[in-house]
């Protein structure tokens, strides 16, 4: 197995694809845990694994299109999960104004309907090799088309942090105190969920359904335990996010498993050695405080 | 600003908690509010700023009506306990406040606000790591930022000790001397310390006093 595992490193610049996965890979590590930052912080953690399954059932619809041999948006199925994702947010904005006080109603209401939409166009569908891959993601084996849509999906989330970053910021850690700021609170809710229902739908090959919410979330558990600011905790996510990338893109390319699955690991890998080493800081921390305190005369 | 209520009534379903209230402010004018638990002063707060529809009676701000009403920068308002705030995710005070402040401020006005509120020394701390005292100015900093009109305070000594609370008052009365209109929610019955122009006694039966301060005063010495 190791000389299979070092040639990872010859082949990466040796293969275009390898060179894409890689690039890719990049992008989505930055992108995750930016976006994936806010949803921690508007205590939406679940909301990555609904739009997921919810853009399961545009991939699924566009396996049963291709079945009855009709072909939109050049047969890729990340097109029509994209569109089902923003359909998803939308409907878990909409959920989420008739039940204020129970936000994870409206979660649970898409993620049934999600999985039972795409179950049922899965089972009417005649192809349906690729659904491994889109319940646990395969980066190593993406398109120019997935490239471009990338570029794009980038492009659009640099501008949404640009353009309104503060007001979404702001929005996200105080919503009631918002409108203080001239902030239109409900058409920022939407633009925001629409981007995070497209970068979702990007994620959903690389990382697959199943593990997308992972992605987004992990590495800024890990950065929470560590950073001492909005902007070190941002910084510190990223940096572990694209570390779990890269070596989870060397697992899944050595080991040849799903590329969600190995980068999920490392992943939870780097979460546990954090609280582990955190844990071991501050109680010697601890301690050492406790020993200062002695008093003299014991 | 001024601000204008006629007969306002406020029920949540059938349970009716306010009933005919009215009264006028003046620009500059400071207002306690205060009544015992269930009195309804929340939920006057909160019809004040939209949050609950005003469907009977009318509120006006700067005669315009509050149903139509968008100005909501002219106001900086500071809740119960601050709980509406997400905390556990790192932000530091000074990064708090620059998102906060959207417009019309800077770094150096930001610096400012903290220093009259005496705390400038924990611009770079963690808001998750602060004591209540010092997290109460910063939302007081936070309603200070987009220099508002009018500076609603919703019982914000209920979480503080009294050294801090002695503090928070002499705060909002300096604050009071800038100009600006102040809306103050309590349930302390000691008000010899504020510098108020008028108080609004709140009871459960839906009854109200709406009186100057110098009256209130030559009540209370009675």
């Amino acid at each position: 197995m190791m000389p299979y595992a070092l040639s990872f490193f010859s082949d990466l610049f040796a293969y275009d694809f390898m060179l894409k996965a890689l690039g890719a890979g990049i992008v989505l590590g930055i992108i995750a845990p930016l976006i994936g930052s806010i949803v921690v912080v508007r205590r939406l953690s679940f909301i990555a694994d609904t739009l997921g399954h919810f853009s399961l059932v545009g991939v699924s619809f566009s396996l049963f299109l291709s079945s009855l041999e009709v072909s939109i948006f050049f047969d890729e199925p990340l097109f029509f999960g994209l569109i089902f994702s923003v359909v998803g947010g939308l409907l878990i904005e909409m959920f989420r104004r008739s039940y204020k006080s129970y936000k994870e109603i409206s979660m649970v209401i898409v993620i049934s309907l999600g999985t039972a939409l795409a179950a049922v166009f899965f089972s009417k569908a005649k192809a349906t090799g690729s659904l491994y891959t889109y319940l646990f993601g395969s980066i190593l084996t993406v398109t120019n088309y997935y490239m471009y849509a990338l570029l794009a999906v980038t492009l659009l989330v640099v501008l949404l942090f640009v353009l309104f970053g503060r007001q979404i910021i702001a929005l996200s850690f105080d919503e009631t105190s918002a409108k203080f700021l001239g902030i239109n609170v409900n058409i920022f809710q939407i633009i925001f969920m629409v981007v995070l229902s497209v970068v979702v739908s990007i994620m959903l090959e690389a990382a697959g359904v199943l593990l997308i919410s992972s992605m987004m979330i992990i590495p800024v558990a890990a950065g929470m335990k560590l950073g001492w600011s909005y902007r070190s905790t941002l910084g510190i996510a990223i940096l572990f996010s694209e570390l779990s990338v890269f070596f989870g893109l060397w697992a899944a390319y050595s080991l040849k498993i799903p590329s969600g699955a190995t980068i999920v690991s490392v992943n939870i890998l780097i979460l546990l050695i954090v609280a582990l080493i955190k844990r071991i800081v501050l109680k010697r921390q601890i301690a050492k405080l406790a020993k200062q305190n002695v008093p003299d005369e014991l | 600003m001024q601000i204008d209520i006629h007969n306002l009534s406020f029920a949540y379903g059938h349970k009716s908690v306010i009933g005919g209230l009215s009264l006028t402010l003046n620009p500059g004018d400071y207002l306690v509010v205060r009544g015992k638990n269930g009195s309804g002063k929340t939920t006057f707060i909160k019809c004040l700023l939209g949050y609950n529809p005003v469907k009977t009676g009318m509120i006006f701000f700067d005669h315009e009506d509050i149903n139509t009403f968008t100005k909501w920068m002219k106001f900086g308002y500071v809740s119960q306990k601050f709980e509406d705030f997400n905390y556990d995710y790192p932000i530091t005070v000074n990064e708090m406040l620059s998102v906060y402040s959207l417009r019309r401020t800077n770094q150096s006005q930001r610096l400012k606000i903290l220093d009259q509120l005496g705390i400038l020394g924990i611009v770079n701390e963690n808001v998750n790591n602060l004591s209540g005292g010092q997290l109460q100015r910063v939302f007081i900093a936070r309603a200070m930022l987009n220099q508002p009109e009018v500076l609603i305070l919703d019982e914000p000594t209920a979480s503080i000790d009294k050294m801090n609370t002695e503090y928070f008052y002499q705060t909002v009365n300096s604050l009071h001397q800038t100009g600006i209109t102040i809306i103050l929610v309590t349930h302390n019955s000691d008000l010899g310390r504020l510098d108020l122009t008028h108080v609004l006694t709140m009871r459960q039966d839906m009854t109200y006093d709406f009186m100057t301060g110098d009256k209130f005063h030559t009540e209370e010495a009675e």
